[in-house]
């Protein structure tokens, strides 16, 4: 038994229209994903904007309906009903791409990282004043600022207070959906480096959804990289960055800048070549549609999305 | 497009059946019955109570409901208690008047609305811009009562321009011109006083319109490639404008109606709104549910028209 | 874990400070000269009307006075008398006052219950939406006057709060349609969003995280209903189905002049009455469109 196995996750959206708004068709933003995580491990979730990454994420929290498929976490399936409210949801937390809107304009730092607090715990004004200082402090900000609206801070920070009400109840799993994204770039490698001591700290285990390959080597032990809904490659670190098999992974990959400026040349030359494969072989990766083949397994860890040979 | 018209329609009847539903309620929430109108106060109780019974006034509620359906869907209104008539021929002159202010009224909503706005959205913030939004800021706050009856002491009273009650000068043969023409002026301020403040909503409506397409890139477009200016109105922005306009027409019918009230109670104007009034000062319950019910079911036509106009106009409304 | 560097860039981030709600409107008030002679000459007149009604014998104001009908402005009574002798000056002040409250009133109230029923059908959407929409749409079709004239005829134990109760019932479609819109995009914010992870109900979303966000919105929708029901409430008691007899509302007094004799000849009765109206009027709503353009922050002046 995993901590967090999903299996073959589907999430459609109905296209509404016509006659009594009836559903005319579906998109497929999640269209058969299986992956598991291991606890105190971070698994990446890469892949292009609208491949589905987000639509994943909220969908193992509950904020999107599934379609079909199973969420177990530490075995419990969180698809059935019951669960939805009962305390397993506290057991994951989400921290959200966009540090601006998902923080509350109208609410003071102490009213925004107590929310989980007073949903769960009754605590006294003292103690939740307290708690709340500490998890402040935990995030690097002073403790000072719960009085301060959020508007009063950066988009690092704030990423901080998303971060702070995030631990607050101390859970398993955090999704963190491009955490980063948003930030200056010379902001990112801050938050991303103090998320992982929080990790080491609390044993939390992250999805960690990316659309930076160059992010997700930095952060992730596993990686699954994700097309149009479904998954094209799946494997450890060492599988997609110096094995890469899927011809869309390897494009991915050639196209992490160097930072080394003697490889300049090099590197360009290189990523044409990918290039060139990719348009080649495009429709021996692709089906008819465009979409990915069935996973099948390379080695223990790795798998990749190739058509059934004969 | 086809598809939007029949859902609007599958629409348009739960309206009328709940309207009748409230209508209902409101005529059984109503002192007295047709009968406590009808009958001799001398005839003794029982009598009476033997009456309502064969009446079916006893019945459940819902079976009355359904008689009361029943008969309006035969065009049966009910008998008006006051004048013992019946409602469809007390009501037939008054809607007949009703309907020519109504006329008079959007035909001069229009008149005003079309030239005003366009002034003002084509020379925005100029001058005349500024008296004509000047005019709608005011208008947009002023009652229509207070309107009217301002308009009724200044051109009916002091200048005595207009007749100041009516719709025709007694004494005339119908149908003669004298009589057409009497009716015409009594029509005139009545629809007037309407239009002037009905109008306000519109103009201000073209203006914007008008001024936002200015902006456009087609429009942009169009001048890049060397149309006269007037050409660009008049092919481009004024046709882009003036439909939506046209759409509001139903929308206009719905607010008429309170309107009405007002103005031809100040006027004393014979038309479905003074019927209202006096039908319910004189508690002649049937007339008033009539009045309403005929009120409701144009609204609700009139929305109805409109959406249907609007989705041919502007296809985005047709999307939700 | 060191967090001193951190705090040091707390200081030195680019940190913008936003001014609180009320002082956006503030502001825009002040910078806006007409909203703010309007919002002067409201609360003058609120204080004034209140204020005056507290000292004035309403008993002798509305006593019959057979010796003092249709009297012209003088000395004792400064706007003249109506047909019943009582003084026109003092029912114009317990007139404006009550016009006021009641408008006041039944703002609060629609403004309540559009609220609450925007806040639902916005926040679950759906199906629920969907049937609230119509019901909505039914009640914004009915001819608002008759309607509202016939229950105030047929209503038993007819009073100012049964008056009330009725306008409020057909006129909480606006505000709610306005709500219902704004929550509609409000919900699907991250904010909104983590309350639903964090594991908040969406009762205590709705009302705690939601609400807060749009009261700006409200604010200004009121603002601008205000001045809409002291309309409607004059126009009601003109036609006579406004306030309870006992009670004069500045309705009441344009109501005299459907007697053409007081509307050619005796312009005191009707016409600070009139002008009254317009002016509360035009000044609820300049102050509504102030706010409603400190609310939207494309539309500011300052
Ligand atoms: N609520 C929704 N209703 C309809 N379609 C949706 C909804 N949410 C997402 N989608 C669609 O599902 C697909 C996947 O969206 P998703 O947000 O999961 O992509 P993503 O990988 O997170 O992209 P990005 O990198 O841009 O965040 C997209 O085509 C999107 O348009
Ligand atoms: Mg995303």
């Amino acid at each position: 038994m995993g901590f967090l196995e999903v299996e073959d996750l589907k999430v459609y959206f109905p296209i509404k229209g016509g006659l009594f708004n009836r559903t005319l068709g579906n998109i497929k933003a999640v269209d058969g994903v299986s992956f598991s995580i291991e606890q105190g491990k971070t698994y990446g979730l890469v892949g292009e904007s609208g491949s589905g990454k987000t639509t994943t994420g909220r969908a193992i929290i509950g904020l999107n309906d599934i379609t079909s498929g199973k969420v177990l976490f530490e075995g419990k399936d969180l698809t059935s009903k019951k669960s939805k409210t009962a305390s397993v949801r506290k057991d994951i937390q989400m921290i959200f791409q966009d540090p601006y809107s998902s923080l509350n304009p109208k609410k003071r730092v102490l009213d925004i990282v107590a929310e989980p607090i007073r949903n769960f715990e009754k605590l006294s004004k003292q103690e939740e004043k307290k708690r709340v200082q500490e998890l402040l402090e935990m995030v690097g900000l002073s403790p000072e600022s719960i009085l301060k609206y959020p508007h009063e801070f950066s988009g690092g920070q704030r990423q901080r207070i998303g971060v702070a009400r995030a631990i607050a109840l101390k859970p398993k799993l955090i999704i963190a959906d491009e955490p980063v994204s948003a930030l200056d770039v010379s902001v990112q490698a801050q938050v991303l480096n103090f998320m992982q001591d929080i990790q080491k700290e609390l044993n939390l285990t992250y999805l960690f959804i990316s659309h930076d390959l160059g992010v997700v080597k930095h952060m992730c032990d596993e990686i699954g990289i994700m097309y149009k809904g479904r998954y094209v490659e799946q494997g450890t670190k060492q599988d997609i960055f110096e094995n890469p098999q899927h011809i869309y992974t390897k494009r991915l990959v050639a196209a992490i800048p160097d930072i080394d400026p003697r490889h300049r040349a090099e590197q360009k030359q290189f990523r044409e070549d990918v290039q060139r494969e990719y348009e080649q072989s495009y429709n021996d990766y692709f089906d008819s549609e465009g979409l990915a083949y069935g996973l099948q397994s390379v080695s223990d860890t790795h798998l990749v999305a190739l058509p059934e040979k004969g | 497009m086809w598809k939007f018209i029949v859902r609007r329609l599958v629409i348009t009847f739960p309206q009328i059946i709940l309207l009748s539903v409230l209508v209902f309620i409101m005529a059984q929430m109503m002192p007295g019955d047709a009968l406590s109108g009808m009958i001799d106060p001398n005839i003794d109780p029982a009598a009476i109570e033997k009456q309502r019974e064969n009446l079916g006034l006893n019945d459940p509620w819902h079976e009355r409901y359904v008689d009361w359906v029943g008969g309006l869907l035969q065009g049966d209104l009910g008998e008006s208690f006051r004048f013992k008539m019946e409602v469809t021929e007390l009501v037939e002159q008054r809607l007949i008047n009703s309907f020519w202010l109504g006329v008079a009224t959007l035909f001069f909503t229009y008149l005003i609305a079309i030239p005003l706005g366009i002034i003002s959205g084509r020379w925005n913030d100029t001058w005349g811009d500024q008296l004509i939004t000047g005019y709608t800021y005011i208008g947009f706050a002023t009652p229509l009562f207070i309107f009217a009856l301002v308009m009724l002491w200044v051109f009916g009273f002091q200048l005595q321009w207009f007749p100041t009650g009516g719709s025709v000068e007694p004494g005339l043969t119908p149908g003669s011109f004298d009589y057409v023409w009497s009716k015409f002026q009594h029509l005139l301020l009545p629809a007037l006083s309407l239009a002037l403040i009905a109008t306000v909503n519109t103009v201000q409506y073209l203006r914007s319109e008008i001024v936002d397409t200015k902006q456009k890139d087609f429009i942009i477009t169009a001048r890049a490639k060397g149309a006269s200016e007037s050409r660009v109105y008049n092919r481009h922005i004024f046709r882009n404008s003036l439909l939506p306009i046209a759409a509001f027409f139903g929308f206009e019918i719905t607010g008429l109606i309170g309107g009405t009230v007002f103005v031809e109670q100040i006027f004393g104007y014979p038309g479905m709104g003074l019927l209202f009034m006096e039908s319910i000062l004189l508690r002649d319950y049937t007339v008033v549910i009539a009045v309403v019910l005929l009120f409701g079911i144009a609204s609700i036509l009139g929305a109805l028209i409109s959406d249907i106009i609007l989705s041919l106009v502007d296809p985005r409304i047709r999307i939700k | 874990m060191e967090t001193t560097d951190v705090k040091m860039d707390e200081t030195t981030q680019g940190v913008t400070k936003s001014p609180s709600g009320a002082r956006i409107f503030w502001r825009e008030i002040v910078r806006d000269k007409l909203a703010l002679i309007s919002l002067i000459f409201l609360v003058l007149i609120t204080a004034f009307v209140y204020g005056i009604s507290l000292i004035l014998d309403q008993k002798e104001i509305v006593t019959v006075d057979l010796f003092a009908i249709h009297q012209p402005p003088s000395e004792e009574f400064w706007l003249g008398t109506d047909y019943g002798g009582r003084d026109i000056f003092g029912q114009l002040i317990i007139g404006t006052r009550n016009s006021l409250s009641i408008g006041i009133l039944v703002t609060l109230m629609t403004g309540v219950i559009g609220v609450v029923y925007g806040l639902i059908s916005g926040y679950f959407g759906g199906h629920v939406d969907n049937i609230m929409m119509r019901i909505l749409d039914f009640f914004l079709i009915l001819p608002f006057l008759m309607v509202v004239i016939v229950f105030v005829a047929i209503v038993p134990k007819y009073s100012v709060f049964t008056f009330s109760l009725i306008m409020t019932a057909f006129l909480w479609m606006g505000i709610a349609r306005l709500i219902r819109s704004k929550v509609l995009q409000e919900k699907e914010l991250d904010y909104a969003q983590a309350s639903k992870t964090l594991g908040s109900s969406n009762i205590k979303i709705m009302f705690t995280q939601v609400l807060p966000n749009i009261t700006s919105l409200i604010i200004v929708t009121m603002t601008l209903n205000l001045a809409a029901n002291i309309g409607l409430e004059s126009g009601l008691s003109f036609l006579g189905f406004g306030f309870p007899e006992s009670t004069p509302s500045l309705g009441t007094l344009l109501s005299y002049a459907t007697n053409p004799q007081t509307l050619e000849y005796r312009w005191w009765i009707w016409v600070p009455a009139a002008v009254l109206i317009l002016l509360l009027m035009l000044a609820v709503r300049n102050v509504g469109e102030a706010l409603k353009r400190a609310a939207d922050a494309r539309q500011r002046r300052g």
